[in-house]
């Protein structure tokens, strides 16, 4: 009886010691969780704010209203989507796709050959690349504007330049999808090949299918590099709002002459800039986390 | 075989991509702007405009204007685009080839500007216009030894004191303490950038009669010398009076009037803020000058710098185009050019006739800034990096507990201005006397009052007597109870003695140091 006393008694304890941690992880995570939504929340709300277009020092707007979102895409003369913003959008929207495809296209290549071929200097080859990608970019930025000016890709033409920049060097990035197609029995491939295949089909038939998770994690990163950029959009686009991403354009209106009259509008910016991105994520979110950590397991 | 053709095609395919850049001009050369014949200029243009984003489609409607009506017969394809005033020399600088042919920029960024050859020299009949039409300040502004580089765009750049007048009594207003009591009493902000902008911070300096006057060199691109007062007793009075304000709990670093609509009472702007200010407070918004504060008793107008927002235009390789270039800058900062401004986004003019045009004075900021005028320094041609040094001074003022940490604040300050002349090694090598009071005209010491000499401010020369002995070139008199160091090169790296050299009995000296020991004496005079 003693003995299952005590029992007892530790099993309750046991229960209540789990409880309170329980409540004290679950308050620490709701007061991360606000603590992390909360810029969000605010960037939303103003975004609504019609009263003023200036900061002002509460949270909830006194009028509610779309004119903000309207205002960044109807322009009283032009019409609907006459407004830079319009223009900055469908830059960066451009500039993003089309990266997206051509890097996703250069990765999985890359990885390919690495992954499943054996040559002269591959390692040598690799090696060289893990050096150069030690490299920060930035450090490039000069030069490379240098490059684009010359070859008129810049300023107006900045789209074509940003691209190029982009994708330029996006081979480099190979190592997680490498880690996956690793782990692909080689065996699968040898079987394709003794039914006939060549190296081609074994990859769009065979790795591919397999490998989805994968290629979705590098579309989404390629994708969402020149969505955000900053610092290269800046440079290259250079004065000429026709170049300009929605991040460099939208900077501007946090100049000391247009914070009055563009805040709100920024806001609302901001909250249009991140749909298509969010949209993206819900869909492919299962894939991403498998694709994360699928690289990183060599099985 | 493969491998060569595969190395043979890679290098005709780089030597390709070099070749497309083989052929472009470099940099555009600087011609001098002659003042062309008017027939000459008749022809049709392409040009890059930047300015700020609210005068964007003015300033297309303004080259319409004057592409219809100009009598040489110029034509302009104009492309504006939004350049804040603010960026255009970082802008420009970055790369001027490609930057705007016409620009629009504060005043602080002249110097710059002018340093990277991002101006043409205006010809001398643009000249004598600017000098006829403009305020005679903003005329300084744009001049570089006798040449004038850019057109007075607007002369309001300046900062004044918007208020609330629901929160601040009428009679408040010119005194720094009662403003701050006031806010305090209302539990409502006091906002004046002193933390992050030297362009503010000035303010306190030039109140106590503070100067940092800039000289370019001959070549009207580098500094030659600075004349620099505010490590001075009127610097130290000017950070006591910053320090009370940026004690008070209700006290924060911006300049955004849109702290009206966060709990802010007082906010030191400029007229940019004007519209934001007025749809913020309505009728419960006031302008005024900058406020006195007081010190020891005495009291001490704050001031301001008066800067402006100049026009200049880049220099061209085909020079018709830039004399046309030049008549268009001219029409946009022309007296009707500077009205429409006005009537558009409410923009003070520099040019004298425009200026007091009656809608112009009516506006409360524009009174503001021209009252508060009377206290302002014209901004001369300063420092690109003068900026940069003398914003720390807030900082450092905001953690200093005590005087001797406010006379620090003002000692880093020094030092780094000083550091931006590069000295000659002998310079450098050379020893000096610094102290309470100094002055190169024959008193050292004696005249502490005396508001025209700055304390600690300049070295005087000394001589080495024999080896490792160096002393002043002449004796000099002394009061008891001044204070001195002798230095190397203008820097404190190598100062002797540790604690300040104080002179215990009146006389005429020669100051002596014995480099090998760091020992200081005084040598009476014969």
């Amino acid at each position: 009886m003693m003995t299952k006393d005590t029992s007892m008694k530790k099993h309750m304890g046991m229960r209540a010691a789990n409880a309170i941690s329980n409540t004290v992880i679950h308050i620490v995570l709701a007061v991360i969780a606000v603590i992390w939504l909360l810029p969000f929340v605010f960037i939303v709300l103003q975004s609504f704010r019609v009263e003023n277009t200036w900061q002002v020092g509460y949270v909830i707007p006194k009028q509610w209203g779309f004119a903000n979102y309207k205002n960044l895409l109807y322009d009283a003369t032009k019409g609907w989507f006459g407004t830079p913003f319009a223009k900055w959008y469908l830059n960066t929207f451009i500039t993003a796709l089309v990266t997206a495809v051509l890097q996703t296209v250069f990765v999985l290549c890359m990885s390919y050959t690495l992954s499943r071929f054996r040559f002269k200097m591959r390692k040598a080859l690799m090696q060289f690349m893990l050096i150069l990608g030690m490299f920060p970019g930035m450090l490039t930025m000069i030069i490379l504007y240098r490059v684009l000016k010359d070859l008129g890709l810049t300023q107006e033409n900045a789209v074509p330049g940003l691209i190029l920049v982009y994708v330029a060097s996006s081979g480099m990035g190979y190592y997680v999808s490498k880690g996956f197609f690793d782990t692909i029995p080689k065996s699968l491939d040898e079987a394709a090949r003794i039914d006939g295949a060549n190296r081609a089909q074994v990859l769009w038939k065979i790795i591919l299918p397999l490998a989805k998770p994968i290629v979705i994690y590098t579309v989404l990163t390629a994708f969402m590099a020149p969505w955000g950029d900053f610092v290269f959009a800046r440079y290259i686009s250079f004065g000429s709002q026709a170049g300009m991403n929605v991040a460099v354009g939208m900077w501007n209106w946090l100049q000391l002459d247009q914070i009055g009259q563009k805040y709100t509008m920024f806001c609302a910016g901001g909250v249009v800039v991140a749909i298509p991105v969010v949209i993206l994520f819900l869909c492919l979110q299962r894939y991403y986390v498998e694709g994360v950590t699928g690289g990183a397991v060599k099985g | 075989m493969k491998k060569t053709l595969a190395i043979v095609l890679a290098l005709v395919m780089v030597l390709a991509l070099a070749a497309c850049n083989g052929t472009k001009p470099d940099q555009p050369v600087t011609p001098d702007q002659p003042d062309q014949p008017s027939g000459e200029l008749a022809g049709t243009y392409d040009v890059k405009v930047w300015c700020a984003d609210n005068i964007v489609d003015l300033t297309k409607k303004q080259i319409e204007d004057f592409n219809a009506n100009n009598e040489f017969g110029i034509t302009f394809n104009a492309t504006v685009e939004p350049v804040g005033e603010g960026d255009a020399a970082t802008q420009m600088i970055t790369d001027v080839e490609a930057g705007g042919d016409i620009f629009c920029f504060a005043q602080d960024q002249f110097a710059r500007l002018v340093q990277a050859g991002a101006l043409a020299k205006l010809g001398e009949g643009a000249a004598n216009i600017v000098k006829d039409q403009n305020v005679p300040d903003s005329v300084n502004a744009v001049t570089v030894g006798t040449d004038l580089y850019a057109y007075p765009l607007t002369a309001d750049n300046g900062y004044f004191m918007y208020y609330d007048k629901s929160v601040i009594p009428e009679e408040d207003i010119g005194s720094v303490e009662k403003l701050i009591a006031d806010c305090e009493a209302a539990q409502k902000y006091f906002s004046m950038e002193n933390e992050t902008s030297a362009w503010y911070i000035a303010s306190w300096f030039f109140g106590t009669g503070c100067v940092s006057e800039w000289n370019l060199a001959e070549d009207g691109v580098n500094f030659e010398s600075v004349h620099d007062t505010f490590n001075s007793p009127e610097g130290l009075i000017a950070v006591k009076g910053m320090k009370k304000l940026l004690d008070s709990p209700y006290y924060t670093s911006a300049s955004d009037v849109a702290g009206f609509s966060s709990n802010c009472a007082i906010v030191v702007s400029g007229t940019w803020g004007y519209t934001t200010a007025a749809a913020a407070l309505g009728d419960n918004l006031g302008a005024a000058p900058m406020p006195s504060f007081e010190v020891d008793g005495q009291t001490y107008h704050m001031g301001s710098f008066n800067g402006y927002k100049l026009m200049g235009v880049k220099p061209q390789t085909d020079a018709t185009k830039a004399a046309a270039l030049h008549r268009l800058a001219q029409y946009l900062t022309s007296e009707q050019g500077q009205l429409e401004r006005f009537d558009a986004v409410a923009w003070g003019p520099s040019n004298t006739v425009a200026l007091a045009n009656e809608k112009v004075q009516a506006n409360p900021a524009i009174a503001a800034v021209v009252a508060q005028g009377a206290y302002a320094t014209p901004q001369g041609q300063i420092h690109g990096s003068w900026w940069d040094i003398a914003k720390v001074i807030g900082t450092d003022v905001k953690e200093a507990k005590d005087e001797a940490g406010l006379q620090a604040a003002l000692d880093n300050y020094y030092n780094a201005i000083s550091a931006l002349f590069t000295m000659s090694d002998a310079e450098k090598n050379a020893w000096g006397v610094i102290g309470t009071c100094n002055s190169t005209d024959g008193f050292f010491f004696t005249d502490y009052q005396d508001e025209t000499r700055s304390n600690w401010a300049e070295d005087l020369p000394m001589e080495e007597v024999e080896p490792g002995v160096f002393r002043t070139t002449q004796a000099w008199d002394m009061e008891e109870g001044v204070e001195f160091k002798v230095r190397q090169g203008a820097s404190w790296d190598n100062a002797f003695p540790a604690d300040n050299f104080k002179v215990e009995t009146a006389g005429t000296y020669y100051v002596q140091l014995v480099v090998e020991t760091g020992e200081v004496t005084l040598v009476p005079a014969e």
